[in-house]
């Protein structure tokens, strides 16, 4: 920088008076092709860049994010699953001689010394060589890391029950819990044979492991039937208390949990929905 | 009109050296797409940043809709992504843009390991490159949690189980993260929601702006 | 006088003061906020009370799940939770056992996987437990199911908060 006797400044100020010309360097003398960054570069860089915030654009469009029903501590079947990025460590839990006893190992141990591998890669790998052929130990080390990450993450995806996924995660809407007659002897013998496990505390079901019991298409001894017998995926047996109280029950069924009316739970129903409006 | 506001300010604050040392370097032949078609791995870099500058935009722009706290977070984010304009495209960015970012990182950390670019003299800017790696990560991490939706909620608390079991330290690190010694909860979430909007973009800002100006003093490093 | 006769020439002297009102000013700023940020670390847990669960002629040799509820304190929200227990009877003893997986704290369901009767089985990573909670080895997990304190009083069966049965 020029500096010293001589130079003229912006009034009081420390600006140079004289101006520097407002032109490009010229790099006509490097070798090979080279370009200016400024603005040869940049242009065909910002031309990609426009590319690929299109393409990136019509993605967001046409998938939109998923939100499953709101986080709910209770829910004790949730089966969870981190996003796809951290599914290999994930996976890598899933091993024998990753958990277990040698839980160190998969939590701590082998991600531990892989990533502290990788900050540290200049230092295991100091030679001037910079050809992959020619430090095969680095290379190698790194395309089995990149092989191993890539595998895990695909058997994570492929062992991953997709459909329960779907179906767990599903936004029970408000609008289609109703309130049931919790204090209807129907209503403690659902709970005691813990039909309420898989059905829900109003008989709304929970997603994966059990539909809802509103609005069946059957009468009241086929819901006997099939509590004793099960039905699809539901085992028998799950009901194993007198005839009585199973006709009690599948009564209170068939009515919707709602025996005797339901006027007052209507009127609250209405008024949330005011609100929500 | 616009050149002679330039030139005003320029003669007051003598802003070209500013810019022009910026701008001005130059772009060797092996790193130019124009000219070697294979040279396209040398873009990944670039569209690394250019995703974090989406995620930057787009973050703040949902901050302006969501609430970070158990019982509104869920609405706010549903309300942001099914009543607001343009909500699902904003929030969508912001989503799919994470996964893109950090596909695009693992590719440009793949080249700068295969061309061996990590060597001396450039140990450190491996060093900043790899802090930058788990910054990002990290981000992910903390950000999966905001919708606190279900999946969001069971992920972290399979992830700060994880946590625990690091010895000596895991149960500290678990209650530091949670901020409640057994549940994951309001505290949870606020925690997580400062973390990934202040603390780690502050440290990526940080470790970019290192990352950049060792790049500028030391080249691009050259051709295999 | 040079300054090289003094064992702190001046020039030190004023990095190290500057170091240290520097380190004093990072100091003062910080030290607050840290605190702040770790204080759920530091804090003790509060002891929970016994909480009624079921009776006890309703229990059986077969792990039964039992919903419990209980009062708890997040931050600035107090909630009623409710948690579910297997409980089941071993002789005259009563055992409870908490559903959360000692490997990353899924939930287990008494015989949930048909090739694995009278066990408990978590479906995150196959993790397994016998009848009374006892990890199966080579399976993730690396302790058994906790179990709840629990007191028999009047025909109720009351519980406590899960402890690591080690």
């Amino acid at each position: 920088m020029h500096r010293g006797k001589g130079m003229k400044f912006v009034g009081d100020s420390r600006i140079p008076a004289e101006k520097k010309p407002n032109i490009p360097k010229d790099y006509s003398e490097y070798p090979g092709k080279t370009e200016a960054f400024w603005p040869n570069y940049l242009l065909k860089e910002w031309m990609i860049g426009a590319v690929f915030l299109i393409g990136f654009l019509c993605f967001t469009a046409v998938n939109p994010v998923s939100l499953e029903g709101i986080a709910d501590p209770t829910d004790s079947g949730y089966i969870p699953l981190p996003d796809w990025y951290f599914l290999f460590l994930y996976q890598l839990l899933k091993y024998e001689y990753a958990s277990g006893t040698f839980e160190l190992f998969g939590n701590v141990i082998i991600p531990g010394l892989a990533f502290g591998a990788l900050l540290l890669a200049p230092w295991l790998d100091p030679g001037p060589e910079r050809r992959p052929s020619k430090r095969p130990v680095g290379t190698g080390l790194m395309l089995l890391a990149t092989i191993s990450v890539i595998y895990l993450t695909w058997e994570a995806v492929d062992q991953h029950d997709w459909e329960a996924a779907e179906e767990q995660g599903e936004i029970l809407d408000e609008d289609d819990i109703q309130e049931v007659d919790m204090d209807h002897a129907g209503y403690e013998i659902y709970e005691e044979q813990g039909c309420i496990e898989c059905h829900g505390e109003q008989l709304e079901g929970s997603g994966a492991a059990g539909p809802n019991l509103y609005d069946l298409p059957y009468g009241a001894e086929d819901i006997a039937n099939i509590s004793v017998e099960g039905i699809g995926e539901m085992p028998a047996g799950m009901f194993d208390g007198s005839d009585e109280e199973l006709e009690i029950m599948s009564e209170y069924i068939e009515a919707e949990g709602q025996p005797n009316g339901d006027d007052d739970e209507d009127e609250d129903e209405d008024d949330e929905d005011e609100e929500d409006e | 009109m616009l050149q002679r506001i330039y030139d005003w300010v320029d003669e007051r604050m003598d802003i070209t050296p500013l810019w022009r040392d910026i701008a001005d370097h130059e772009v060797p032949e092996h790193v130019n797409p124009a000219h070697h078609f294979s040279a396209f791995v040398y873009c990944f870099g670039g569209l690394t940043f250019f995703t974090v500058v989406i995620q930057f935009l787009s973050g703040m722009f949902l901050t302006m809709y969501y609430v970070p706290d158990i019982i509104n977070a869920y609405e706010s984010v549903m309300y942001l992504q099914s009543e607001v304009a343009f909500g699902m495209i904003v929030r969508g960015m912001h989503h799919w843009g994470a996964s893109v970012v950090i596909v695009m990182m693992f590719l440009h950390t793949l080249r700068v390991f295969f061309t061996g670019a990590y060597k001396k003299p450039r140990e450190l800017n491996w060093v900043v490159g790899v802090l930058i790696f788990f910054v990002i990560l990290g981000l992910g991490f903390t950000g999966y949690l905001l919708p606190w939706d279900m999946k969001a909620y069971f992920a972290t608390v399979v992830a700060l189980e994880i946590a625990e079991s690091v010895p000596v330290v895991g149960e500290m690190i678990r209650v530091l993260l949670a901020g409640h010694e057994e549940l994951l909860g309001a505290q949870t979430l606020t925690r997580f929601f400062a973390i990934h909007v202040f603390f780690l973009p502050g440290a990526l800002l940080g470790l970019l702006a290192a990352h950049f100006i060792m790049i500028r003093r030391q080249g691009i490093s050259g051709p295999l | 006088m040079s300054e090289k006769e003094h064992n702190v020439s001046r020039r030190q002297f004023l990095t190290y003061t500057l170091t240290g009102v520097g380190g004093f000013m990072a100091a003062g700023m910080l030290m607050p906020m840290v605190r702040m940020a770790v204080d759920p670390v530091l804090e003790v847990g509060a002891e929970g009370d016994m909480v009624a669960v079921a009776d006890l002629d309703e229990l059986t040799e077969e792990p039964q799940s039992f919903p419990l509820n209980f009062e708890q304190d997040d931050g600035w929200y107090e909630a009623e939770i409710e948690e579910t227990a297997w409980i089941y009877l071993d002789g005259d003893d009563v055992v409870a056992l908490s559903p959360e997986c000692t490997h990353l704290g899924c939930t287990v369901n008494w015989e949930a996987n048909e090739d694995e009767p009278e066990r408990f089985f978590c479906p995150c990573h196959f993790g397994l437990f016998e009848r009374d909670g006892t990890n199966v080895p080579n399976t993730p997990p690396t302790e058994p199911l906790h179990r709840y304190e629990h007191e028999v009083r009047d025909g109720t069966v009351y519980l406590g908060r899960p402890q690591p049965q080690v």
